[in-house]
């Protein structure tokens, strides 16, 4: 890996007991198809865990073999220090919110809460007694009698909420727990949906495919690819140090450029593309004339109309775009090989800042810690 | 052709296709009530058929045989076709899976003249090694459960097949061992599915008359056979007056069905819409 790792200074790594291990699981499909491919992870106490990658790329699966739905084709998975590779779903203290939420249709909201604890023969004053406490959690106490067909979405969802926290599990498995919820909605969910595992303390593992969703709820995230991780780590360290290409193309926005090593040194690189030269203002493990990818978000870059100063670190281009946000206005900068370098801008004035239009030339430049340099 | 004419010719064309399938059931209830003896000539109304039928202890006898050997055939139907559909469906892989998938569904493509005569064959040699069945109310059963396996595996299938397996995972997850999984959600759910198999298989079974013809000994006639083999001796009216019997019978419970399906589907809508005005709230 040629980038500088930060260290793991993420205040939850430090103080943290083991709970979930997942050691080299493997799932192949009828013999050919690689679901998932020797993975490894390990999951800690009170943490909530966020698996993200493209659709088909084996999210699923992993989340189907820690509920026991799925037997891994190799490997080994414990909890607790337990192997429980081969437990049947039944016997598992781990607990699954599904992605179109499975509640049961001829079950009132009330049944389908206390389905779980039934199951456990839990006395019947204690299941009204912890069915109570859980319609509470999710603000659900009037519509105990209804069917779930009565709810609407967001209220299916908290149900769905409610049946797989009251067993008290171990683990939470949460598979796209707000895919099926409308942008808005969604949004106001994420926290609350937080704020609600937190209270209960239980740890997750949440498989999500939407990158904002990812960053927001969880602790730390694994970028997952054709069944294998890409990478792991807080969500800031995977922004802000994507390890390869692929991560930083997945995790929001980017301009990559492709270039060749030029200065190798230990305090600098410099790295020469059809775009500009690249001053980085620290050392990677690469070696001088080595390929590699220079990702830059459009965050970093500024524009202006003046030509900077310096040889370094900027690049000239046409406006061809400006897509306004709001918050936020995008630039689409032409440049001369071809590329398109976007450049975001925050409207902290009413006047669009920088005054550029169509058509005008302008001068892009960032500092020399704002971008990464990938060799994969 | 103008566009008001192509409805007129809509309209009357569906009046022609109604007249065709109504029109000679509507005959047979008709002159169920005619007081002549000649089928095709009317005199005046009266009853007489129908206490001509109420004598008839043959035919209510052939009656009751033919309700009693669809009510078991249904059952058994619905038994055995519920098992089919869920090996078929709930189990991906299992020995022989190919062959009792298309073993399943033989019975709805072949000609029921050959799987009478291949029925006939196999309990005409069977009986002959080991003594039993006597052919009679038993070996009918028998053929009417095979047939009707195939149609209720069919009806089965297609609910689960729209039924999520999540459901089964959920409950799954949450404890159930695999016999609960069934008894506390797969079997509530599959009611409905299991009712219209039943109706299904029970109705193949009520006017079923190949079958029965080669399964069955003597002394025991079903009700379509005996229809059957009057009709050939020349047309009785009685036969029209059992017919239209079971022609009220059919038709209310087919209409009182269908008036609980669109209750229950109205109430559902209407109870969805609550929800979604609540929601908005
Ligand atoms: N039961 C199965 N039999 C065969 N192949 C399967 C099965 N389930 C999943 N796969 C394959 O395994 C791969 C991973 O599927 P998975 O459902 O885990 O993806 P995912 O990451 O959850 O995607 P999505 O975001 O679309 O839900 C896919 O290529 C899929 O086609
Ligand atoms: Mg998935």
């Amino acid at each position: 890996m040629a980038t500088a790792s930060k260290p793991q200074t993420g205040m939850k790594s430090a103080e943290k007991e083991e709970l979930l291990r997942i050691e080299g699981i493997s799932k192949i499909y009828d013999g050919t198809v690689k679901a998932v491919d020797d993975v490894s992870l390990t999951v800690y106490k009170g943490e909530i865990f966020g698996l993200l990658g493209g659709s088909g790329c084996g999210k699923s699966t992993l989340l189907r073999m820690l509920a026991g739905f799925e037997a891994p084709t190799k490997g080994k998975i414990y909890l607790a220090e337990q192997d429980i590779t081969n437990l049947p779903a039944y016997q598992r203290p781990i607990n699954m919110m599904f992605q179109s939420y499975a509640l049961f249709p001829h079950l009132s909201v009330w049944e389908n809460i206390a389905f779980g604890l039934k199951r456990d023969g839990m006395p019947k004053d204690q299941i009204a007694e912890r069915v109570e406490k859980m319609l509470g959690l999710v603000q659900l106490t009037k519509f105990a009698p209804r069917k779930p067909h009565q709810l609407s979405g967001g209220q299916q969802q908290r149900v769905a909420l409610a049946r797989s926290l009251a067993k008290r599990p171990q683990l939470l498995l949460l598979d796209e727990p707000l895919g099926a919820l409308d942008k808005k909605l969604r949004e106001t969910t994420q926290l609350e949906l937080v704020n609600i595992i937190e209270q209960v303390g239980v740890t997750c593992v949440l498989v999500t495919h939407d990158q904002e969703e990812a960053m927001t709820m969880a602790s730390r995230i694994a970028v997952m690819s054709e069944g294998y991780f890409l990478q792991v780590g807080d969500p800031d360290t995977v922004y802000e140090m994507p390890n390869s290409r692929k991560v930083a193309d997945f995790i929001g926005n980017v301009n990559m450029f492709e270039g060749v090593i030029e200065e190798d040194e230990p305090d600098h690189v410099t790295v020469r593309s059809l775009e500009c030269i690249h001053y980085v203002g620290h050392g990677i493990s690469g070696h001088a004339g080595m390929q590699v990818g220079v990702a830059l978000r459009p965050e970093k870059v500024m524009l202006s109309k003046r030509k900077p100063k310096g040889d370094y670190n900027w690049a000239e281009g046409e406006v061809i775009e400006i897509v306004y946000f709001g918050a936020h206005t995008t630039y689409h900068l032409k440049l001369a090989s071809g590329m398109v370098l976007k450049a975001q801008e925050i409207n902290s004035t009413r006047d669009l800042s920088c005054g550029l239009t169509w058509g005008d030339k302008a001068y892009a430049h960032w500092s020399n810690e704002a971008m990464v340099v990938l060799t994969q | 052709m103008s566009h008001g004419l192509n409805k007129y010719f809509g309209k009357a064309w569906m009046l022609a296709v109604y007249m065709f399938l109504y029109l000679p059931i509507v005959t047979l209830v008709i002159y169920s009530f005619n007081d002549s003896k000649l089928v095709t000539v009317w005199s005046h109304a009266s009853l007489r058929w129908y206490s001509a039928l109420a004598a008839d202890a043959d035919l209510i006898s052939a009656v009751w045989l033919s309700l009693k050997i669809a009510f078991v055939s249904a059952l058994m139907s619905v038994f055995f076709g519920t098992f089919v559909a869920f090996a078929l469906n709930r189990y991906k892989r299992f020995v022989g899976r190919t062959f009792l998938s298309s073993m399943a569904n033989m019975p709805l493509v072949m000609p029921e003249v050959i799987v009478g005569l291949a029925l006939l064959l196999m309990l005409v040699s069977v009986q002959h090694w080991l003594g039993f069945p006597e052919r009679g109310l038993f070996t009918i059963l028998l053929g009417h459960a095979l047939l009707g396996t195939a149609y209720a595996a069919v009806v089965v299938t297609s609910r689960l097949k729209e039924m999520d397996g999540r459901l089964d995972e959920a409950a799954m997850d949450l404890g159930s061992k695999p016999w609960q999984v069934f008894t506390l959600v797969t079997f509530p759910l599959l009611v409905p599915a299991l009712v219209s198999a039943f109706l299904l298989t029970f109705t193949l079974s009520f006017d079923d008359v190949v079958l029965s013809a080669f399964l069955s000994g003597p002394g025991y006639n079903t009700m379509p056979m005996v229809i059957f083999s009057r009709a050939r001796l020349g047309l009785n009216p009685t036969i029209n007056a059992v017919a239209t019997v079971t022609i009220t019978v059919v038709t209310i419970a087919v209409i009182a069905s269908s008036f609980y399906t669109s209750h229950v589907e109205r109430k559902r809508k209407r109870e969805m819409a609550l929800a979604y005005s609540d929601a908005i709230r």
